[in-house]
This record gives structure tokens, sequence and C-alpha cells, in this order.
């Protein structure tokens, strides 16, 4: 896929989709870029990511905590929040019918 | 690979860009994990620090993105013709104010208006001449100063609190220690409150009023010694707790937050100079 477009368009949904990963359970950053390149959403640099979780956060969708790890450092752990839960809901409908309508547009047959 | 340079120029960076030390602290720790996680160069993941510092401060002060507020609900907190004088002036004359959950009030006025006096008074800490204030759930006070114990750690604190509200030690230090992560603070184990800076002290008092998550919670300047990023911090609390159905009355000389609370109190005119 063409890099610099799925950039573009990734700029858009990232936040809906972080809001998503941890809509399954609470998580870090770096667990969190590994998940999204798993969904193959390729590779989301920290650059991009933590401030994303920042603003999500300071915007009370999601909560955050630190934590001590086993073995590793500690890390900040991300949780979604009631709020975080209901924009996802709405957002979620919302990028259907938008996803569905592009794809509408692509798929209609050529005039002649 | 040796980071320090990188996490060192991106402390300096986000402090040029007046983040506060402990959201500053936090963000170059998260930053310092990921890179031990992906052993990748933090220029390669972050990017220049100043780069990154920009895109950090453009993350906080970013559109608000909260679903739309919700009907506030009953009423938490009447207070209905206060009037309080001291030596024969009347510092406080016919006060009403109601609040409901899920309501901010915002009591504002100049030096010596009777803001302090009328939270006080709501807190049930002062009797007034006359009227009534009727609180409707659980309390929580944070007064101005003072309200933290020189010689007790954080963690004791929670414990003591959270005792007079029904919580056993632990969870009244988890509930302590959650409540100070939204402050971006996280309470050192073992420091007396003597030995903590006005500022953080200030947020152990804050998260003293929140412990056992009172219906209604009455601040009065509690942001004192606050820097920008925990002062932001504070107002986005202030909006969950809301968000959360809580009835916030906050005592305030700063109006540049009144266009997001709910009701404005303003007890300027209130007193005869």
């Amino acid at each position: 896929m063409n890099q610099e477009r799925r950039a573009q368009w990734l700029r858009g949904v990232l936040d809906l989709c972080v809001l998503a990963l941890l809509s399954r359970g609470e998580s870090y950053g770096y667990e969190l870029s590994q998940a999204l390149r798993a969904h193959g959403l390729g590779t989301v640099q920290g650059g991009t990511l933590y401030p994303v979780l920042l603003r999500l956060q300071r915007s009370g969708l999601l909560t955050a905590h630190w934590r001590e790890g086993g073995t590793g450092p500690a890390r900040k752990y991300y949780r979604i929040s009631p709020a975080g839960s209901a924009a996802l809901r709405a957002a979620a409908i919302d990028w259907s019918a938008f996803a569905s309508s592009v794809g509408t547009i692509l798929r209609e047959e050529p005039k002649r | 690979m040796n980071h320090e340079p990188w996490l060192a120029a991106l402390t300096g960076e986000l402090r040029r860009h007046g983040v506060g030390p402990d959201l500053t602290g936090h963000v170059v720790a998260e930053a310092a994990t990921h890179l031990l996680d992906s052993g990748e160069s933090p220029l390669r993941v972050f990017g220049a620090p100043e780069t990154y510092a920009r895109a950090v401060v453009d993350s906080l002060g970013g559109p608000d993105v909260r679903p739309p507020r919700r009907q506030p609900g009953p009423v938490r907190l009447a207070a209905r013709g206060v009037t309080k004088r001291y030596r024969g002036r009347t510092v406080l004359d016919r006060v009403d104010l109601t609040v409901r959950a899920g309501q901010i009030a915002a009591v504002v006025g100049a030096n010596g208006a009777g803001k302090s006096t009328f939270l006080r008074i709501c807190a049930g800490l002062l009797s007034p001449e006359a009227g009534t204030v009727e609180v409707h759930g659980t309390l929580g006070y944070c007064p101005q100063d003072g309200g933290t114990a020189e010689f007790l750690s954080p963690d004791e604190h929670f414990v003591l609190i959270g005792a007079g509200r029904g919580l056993g030690r632990t969870a009244a230090r988890r509930a302590g220690r959650a409540e100070a992560a939204g402050l971006e603070w996280t309470p050192p184990r073992r420091t007396q409150a003597r030995h903590l800076s006005g500022g953080t002290r200030q947020k152990l008092n804050l998260v003293l009023a929140r412990l056992g998550e009172p219906d209604v919670l009455l601040l009065d300047e509690p942001y004192q010694g606050f820097d920008r990023g925990t002062y932001l911090d504070f107002w986005h609390e202030v909006w969950r707790w809301r968000d959360a159905g809580k009835a916030v009355v906050v005592v305030t000389h700063l109006l540049n937050q009144l266009d997001r609370v709910d009701v404005v109190l303003d007890l300027s005119g209130e007193r005869n100079a």
C-alpha cells in the first residue's frame, strides 16, 4: 500500500483504533503499537502514538496509571473510560456509514 | 544504545514549552520505556526532541472530544439566604446557590468578598447568622491551605482520611494513588508532607478531598502553586468529576475557566465597602 496514503488515512482514525484496542483491555504504548501493526496498519511510531494517547487521556476518554513491571520497567497503562466507550460506540457507527459511502462510490460502474 | 542525551534534550524542550515537571517526568519515562521495549533509536521512534515536545504540547491543547454533557441531576447543595457578619461588617448578604449533580459552580469575587467564608459555611465549619445550607449526599472539602499533617507521608494521609470515609488501608491507598495519577502525580512512598513542595502538598490536599468519591466537592482555590500542566490536569479532573455526576464548587479568582462551568456565583457586589 502507498505509505503516504496509509499515513494520511490513519491520521483520521488512529484515535478510534486506539480506543477500540483498549476497549478489549488495558494496555501500554509499545504493546498498542505492536497490536496496530498486527492488525495490518503498519508501523505507528511513538512520536505519533503517544500524543494521541495523551490527548485521549486529557479528554477523559482514557484513564492512565503507572504500574511496576515484574521484570521490566514501570509502564503507563491506559484504560478506556465510560466516556471513551460511549465515544467509541458513536464513532464506530459514523465510521461504518462513511466507509460504506466511500465503498459505494469506488464500486460504482463507470457510465458508458 | 544510550538514549540519555535524547531523553535529556526532550526534558529540556518540554520544560521550554511550559510543560510542568510532573507531566514532563511522565512523558519522558514513557518514552524511555518504549525505547527499551522496541530497541529502536529515539530519532526513528519519536523524531527530534523539539518536534516531539511540540507534538506533546499540541496534544495538551487539542480539541475537546468529550461527548456532550448530560442533563444535571438532583440538587446536591442548596444554600439559601446565607448571611455572615464579621465585627459588624456584612461579609455575605443573603447569598443563594444551588448546585445539582453533574454541575460545576464557580464562586468568584475580589479578595475579601467572602468566598472562603461561604465555602466554610457550606462545609459546615462555620455557622451563618442567617440562612440555611442543605447537602444531599457525602461531602469532600479541600481548604485553601492546611489540611495536611506535617509528619505523615501521602500514603498515611490516604489511610487516615480514608478510614473516616469507610475505606480500608489498601483501598484507601489505592484510591489515593489513582486520584494522584489524575494529576500526573506519583506520591513518594516515605516522604513526609512537610518535605513536599507547596504545589505538591496542594495535590495531596485535593486527593484527600476526593477520597471515597463524595457527591459534593468544595474546593477552595485548590490549584495554588500548580504549574501550567498541573493546572490543566486539575480542570480536566474537575470536568471528569462533573461528567461522573458529582456536584463541584470551586472558589476561584481566575476567570478564564468560567465558560467551562455551569453556575457562577459572583460575590463581588454582595458587600458595601
